[in-house]
């Protein structure tokens, strides 16, 4: 994937990272600068609490278009991998700190904080896999 | 699965690298297959078979 190779495919998946990451930011300072200012309410209030979250889904369609021009079949395998444990590593915490959150006292997990558990078990699993296909 | 990658090359004194520009994949890809740790798809084995101008069952064996 990206960060373990150079080439084309994974430079635009870098280019349109940067680009995705720029609107996200973009998007947040409108939101948070309308609701601020503003007070909206009604339709534009969802629309506008909706609007950073298009930016960060479309990370997840970046990372898609990764993988589908990736002419390296173990860099695809290799950013699969990665993906998986992202996915169970998060399903894994969520589900523990939901059984927590019923049973004990712990802080109310954000759902907001989920994308950045994935992205976290993604980054650690690299290494890992890297180190696995020495 | 076992290859004869490490041999072939040696044969023709390419590096993993050089190996990897005819494939048109990383350097790590090679290695991954050669040391046996990824088995490659269908298409990476027939290209592999065709660089090196023999068959599959001539570079890859099923035995333990």
């Amino acid at each position: 994937m990206g960060c373990i190779t150079n080439n084309p495919a994974a430079r635009r998946y870098y280019r349109r990272l940067i680009v995705t990451l720029l609107l996200y930011a973009a998007s947040l300072v409108v939101s948070i600068g309308v609701f601020i200012h503003f007070r909206p309410t009604g339709p534009l209030a969802y629309a506008l609490a909706i609007l950073p979250a298009i930016p960060v889904i479309g990370i997840l369609a970046v990372f898609g278009l990764y993988l589908a021009e990736e002419k390296d079949e173990f860099q695809r395998f290799i950013g699969v991998q990665a993906m998986l444990w992202g996915i169970g590593g998060t399903l894994a915490v969520t589900t523990v700190w939901g059984f927590l959150e019923n049973f004990v006292h712990v802080p109310h997990l954000q759902l907001i904080l989920v994308f950045p558990i994935f992205w976290f078990f993604f980054g650690v699993s690299l290494p890992v896999l890297l180190a696995r296909y020495k | 699965m076992k290859n004869r990658l490490r041999v072939l090359r040696a044969e023709r004194e390419w590096s993993q690298a050089d190996l990897a520009g005819r494939l048109e994949v990383s350097r790590q890809s090679v290695n991954a297959i050669e040391t046996g740790k990824y088995d490659p798809s269908l298409p990476l084995a027939f290209k592999l078979a065709r660089v090196f101008e023999t068959t599959i069952e001539a570079i890859f064996s099923d035995e333990k």
